[in-house]
């Protein structure tokens, strides 16, 4: 483009696009480029015109170009990673890092944080067996119905996928319970137990619970969780005809159809693989 | 429908394109932003449909010897939003003075 023009860039603009430029996702590097090289033109065009060119402009400038090209990027991973399991592991494990490094910033040291965890952690693992199978005891049996996805690989993913996630919720309890009693521990250490293992307790209860509700809306096939919920029916119909609430897949795996009350007639969720044609309508 | 709640910034950079600063050095200018501020908000906007961006018609620019740039409009649910920002920042009507063609 630069050919055809009065003047073409400098060269610190030109090396400074091409750059950047990197950072930006495939797709959207060539119309990012070319807004950018006509802001930088009009730019150094108006300096030349009366308007003051200063270092600072140049240089405010290639800041946003920066951001500008860092948010595209973001974007597209944010676009990639949205409602993936990959997203909701990284989160999960990112917290017990980030609680991990609380524990350590409280306790002072490695030796000092493995002493006061070592402790909480027996207590703890004796209380995990209970508190799994309190939430396995009292979760909505409104699961999906047995066979409509009876791909065998599948099925291993989506167990494969919540055993992890469970087993990830549960140390983020424990943490952070760990974290909440740190303080107290040295002055009231019976006291700092006893509230630590309430805690992970409670904590433990809630995270499962939610652990649960997110493996229930997520696709069965792909485990993304499900998008655009609709709602069918009318409350007021409720004896004469099904009411609830319709999650898609946003590949177009299937639908997910939760009932607003379990009857007699429609007891559990739904699932209801999709043909193939559906990806591209769903992701429309 | 809600208008969407903007911040201060991403008010006052659709307060100054529905005042007609169409271009990102305008707004940069006449808002007193940082491009690291105002271009990804621009982005941000345009994700969330409030603005729509365009190209300059080629053939004009050619005619001036210079590059065709990118423009930003307000639709008109960025309409509705700018309305709504102003009444939440009423500050935001005098800092912006209206363009003069």
């Amino acid at each position: 483009m630069s050919q055809q023009l009065s003047s073409p860039l400098p060269l610190f603009d030109q090396n400074l696009l091409r750059t950047v430029e990197k950072i930006v996702p495939d797709g959207e590097r060539e119309e990012w480029s070319r807004t950018w090289q006509a802001e930088l033109w009009h730019m150094h065009h108006r300096s030349r015109n009366g308007r003051a060119q200063t270092l600072a402009v140049t240089a405010d400038l290639s800041i946003g170009l920066a951001c500008d090209a860092l948010w595209l990027r973001t974007d597209s991973w944010r676009r990639a990673l949205n409602g993936t399991p990959t997203l909701c592991l990284a989160s999960l494990l990112g917290l017990c890092l980030f609680f991990t490094l609380v524990a350590l910033a409280l306790n002072g040291s490695w030796h000092w944080l493995r002493l006061y965890l070592g402790d909480q952690f027996e207590r703890s693992l004796f209380a995990a067996p209970l508190v799994v199978f309190v939430t396995f005891a009292t979760a909505s049996r409104g699961q999906i119905e047995p066979g409509s996805t009876n791909k065998k690989l599948y099925w291993l993913k989506r167990q494969l996928f919540f055993a992890v996630k469970m087993s990830l919720v549960l140390l983020l309890a424990f943490l952070l319970s760990a974290d909440v009693c740190q303080p107290i521990h040295a002055p009231l250490p019976n006291t700092a137990e006893l509230l630590q293992i309430f805690f992970f307790v409670l904590l433990a209860l809630v995270s499962l619970r939610w652990v649960f509700h997110d493996q229930e809306q997520r696709c069965k096939q792909c485990l993304h969780s499900l998008a655009t919920p609709a709602r069918v029916g009318r409350p007021s119909h409720n004896l004469l005809e099904w009411n609830g609430t319709e999650l898609l897949c946003k590949q177009g795996h299937g639908l997910l159809s939760v009932p607003e009350m379990e009857t007699s007639w429609c007891e559990s969720s739904q699932w209801v693989d999709l043909t193939p044609g559906w990806n591209q309508t769903a992701s429309v | 429908m809600n208008a969407p709640r903007l911040s201060h910034s991403a008010a006052l950079i659709l307060k100054a394109l529905s005042l007609g600063y169409c271009f990102g050095l305008d707004v940069m200018e006449i808002t007193g932003l940082p491009s690291g501020t105002v271009y990804p908000a621009l982005r941000r906007l345009e994700r969330d449909e409030l603005v729509e961006s365009k190209w300059e018609p080629e053939e004009e620019a050619a005619r001036s010897q210079r590059p065709a740039r990118r423009y930003y409009e307000v639709t008109r649910e960025g309409k509705a939003t700018a309305l709504a920002a102003t009444q939440r920042y009423p500050l935001l009507a005098h800092l912006v003075p209206e363009k003069r063609s």
